[in-house]
């Protein structure tokens, strides 16, 4: 019964470390060697292995200061307060996109990784808030519903072919799928 | 839950959901750009939708309550050392994911988990020494449906009351002469009580009933029986507030308490009337013996405002006459460490009053190497024994308790007979 209570606690914990894991393995395949791809795969790995590690010790009670701490007490103190002090998911969601942009365009491939990306962060605000998992979701379906069309749109507007050779070509695409993610965010209605 | 109301303001900002969410959006817009890739603009498309949602003025979005009504509910606002406790809080705004999270303030120990979520929050807490402490504090979280946007209110918990433990005492001194009160303690002078004294020979006006038949029969002449008085006693406890040595607690002044939180139930729930000094640094509080209930939570009220601290210009006082009723006993709770208390003690015991000291010393100077430590601390030894050996000789019963075992164990040998004080 414990073992299940501890289970069901860890759930969102475990599921926030995949998904993360997941998107990085996601973004950094196939390998790619240049030196900005490098460093953000480095980067992402260190932001995702901090937030769940942050996740992990959620619960660790922040240690009182005392008047003359040792220097073990010193480097915990530290250590906390780096992983609790930084917005790791923020540096990690960055980092995965700067990877992805290093690939040549794969439409696809990134829709999957923004859903996953936003699945990341989902997982990441259940398990530190310990909000009921169900009741969230179901209140966020339609609008999840609508930004996975929204995916398959901008990955669709970038499938199709140019209009003619050029940048302002491609800028326009990139520009008509933005009015259409903004006109979807103002139509839809903001219901429970 | 029954409880006092509390209104609190309530600071809304994005909460990290959202500040992550906009980082998505922000991020996947600017390389969509950068890049020309519209496909980038695709994974910026759920967050920017959900934030749209969460906009302000948008239908169906709750607003924003700049105060809430809190109702916070102590189950009790006294305890015992260790006693588990809990605090009940409440919101009546049902619109919003409510998270409570509790900061314990200094000296409670959480027994429960310090985070719940919904309206209601129920926290367990026990405050393992005595003494007067503030709870903490309570944060409350809301959240809107979406989790975009939250609320953060501080609910300010009152304080307990924490009683010292009262140690186990089962058994009573009782002096030898008692004054003229009822009571429940057999007295040395006839009376109408119940426990038997003796047997004598009849005179008219005794009871028929009181006749000793087999006696009677056995003598020639009618026997009747006699019995004790009943009577009760004064008892003032007198706690030594001036010196408090050892770890915190099972300090001297932690033991002194307990004791004379035990030793004053224990006392009324025989009829006598207890009263209390607590002996500090710039005078005595003290309470004028009384019987009932009442009396007990009185006495450990004025005991928790012991003050073991020393402050510049302070002195040392007699203790207050007005607290110390004729033929009362005392029973002293100390360390014995200050002279002057130890002074007092004997200018009481020279003014006739029966005296019954608690040691409750239990704690020496740590030992170390050198010789001249070693020698101050067996002068100290030496010092500390001299004052108990004073004090017997005067007459004072010193006993000495560990703060583990019950106290009837070191009053065993004084509580199978009467005290006998000599004035």
């Amino acid at each position: 019964m414990s073992a299940l209570r501890v289970l069901t606690a860890a759930a969102p914990r475990l599921a926030a470390v995949l998904l993360g894991a997941a998107c990085v393995a996601w973004t950094a395949v196939p390998p790619r060697h240049t030196g900005l791809a490098t460093l953000a795969l480095v980067v992402s790995i260190i932001a995702v292995v901090a937030g769940a590690l942050r996740l992990a010790l959620a619960d660790v009670p922040q240690p009182e200061e005392g008047f003359f701490p040792s220097a073990p007490v010193r480097t915990w103190l530290t250590f906390l307060a780096v992983l609790r002090g930084l917005p790791w998911e923020e540096i990690a969601v960055v980092a995965l996109l700067w990877l992805e942009v290093q690939h040549p365009a794969r439409p696809w491939h990134t829709a999957a990784l923004g859903f996953a990306l936003v699945a990341y962060l989902l997982a990441v605000h259940i398990a530190e808030s310990g909000a009921p998992a169900g009741r969230l979701l179901r209140r966020q379906a339609t609008l999840l519903l609508a930004g996975a069309c929204l995916l398959a749109l901008g990955a669709g507007f970038a499938m199709l072919p140019a209009a003619g050779p050029g940048a302002g070509s491609a800028l326009l695409r990139v520009l008509a799928a933005a009015a259409v993610v903004a006109a979807a965010a103002l139509v839809l209605p903001g219901r429970d | 839950m029954a409880g006092p109301v509390q209104q609190v303001e309530v600071r809304w900002r994005p909460s990290r959901h959202a500040r992550r969410l906009l980082t998505l959006a922000l991020a996947g817009l600017l390389l969509a750009t950068l890049t020309r890739r519209p496909e980038l603009v695709g994974v910026a498309a759920p967050a920017l939708l959900l934030l749209g949602v969460a906009l302000p003025g948008r239908p169906g979005r709750p607003g924003r309550p700049a105060r809430l009504a809190v109702r916070v509910g102590l189950a009790s606002s006294r305890l015992y050392e260790g006693e588990l406790a809990a605090v009940d809080l409440a919101v009546d705004d049902t619109r919003f994911d409510t998270r409570w999270l509790l900061e314990a303030g200094r000296g409670v120990e959480p027994a429960s988990a310090t985070a719940v979520n919904g309206a209601a929050a129920r926290f367990e807490f026990t405050v393992p020494r005595w003494g007067r402490r503030q709870l903490g504090s309570a944060a409350l979280v809301l959240h809107d449906p979406w989790r975009l946007t939250e609320g953060r209110a501080e609910v300010a918990l009152p304080a307990v009351d924490c009683y010292p433990q009262p140690a186990v005492e089962r058994t009573r001194v009782v002096l030898s002469r008692l004054p003229n009160r009822l009571g429940e303690h057999a007295a040395r002078v006839p009376g109408e009580g119940t426990e038997f004294a003796g047997v004598r020979e009849y005179v008219p006006g005794d009871r028929q009933r009181a006749i000793n038949w087999p006696a009677s029969t056995r003598l020639g002449r009618l026997q009747v029986n006699t019995f004790a008085a009943e009577r009760s006693q004064d008892i003032v406890l007198v706690v030594d507030a001036t010196s408090d040595v050892g770890p915190p607690g099972t300090s001297a002044l932690d033991l002194g308490l307990r004791g004379a939180a035990g030793a004053a139930r224990a006392y009324l729930d025989g009829r006598d009337r207890v009263g209390v000094i607590c002996y500090q640094w710039g005078g005595a509080r003290w309470l004028a013996p009384s019987l009932g209930r009442r009396q007990f939570y009185k006495i450990i009220d004025t005991m928790l405002s012991a003050d073991a601290g020393w402050g510049r210009g302070e002195t040392f006082s007699r203790l207050p006459r007005a607290a110390l009723p004729p033929g009362a006993l005392v029973v002293v709770f100390s360390p014995l460490l200050d002279q002057r208390f130890v002074e007092t003690l004997r200018d009481m015991r020279e003014r006739g009053f029966g005296l019954f000291v608690v040691d409750v010393l239990n704690t020496v100077p740590p030992p170390r190497r050198t010789f001249s430590d070693a020698m101050t601390r067996r002068i100290w030894r030496m010092e500390q024994q001299a004052i108990r050996f004073a004090l017997r000789e005067l007459g004072v019963p010193v006993v000495h308790w560990d703060g583990a075992a019950p106290l009837d164990l070191p009053l065993a040998p004084y509580t199978r007979r009467p005290l006998v004080v000599h004035r």
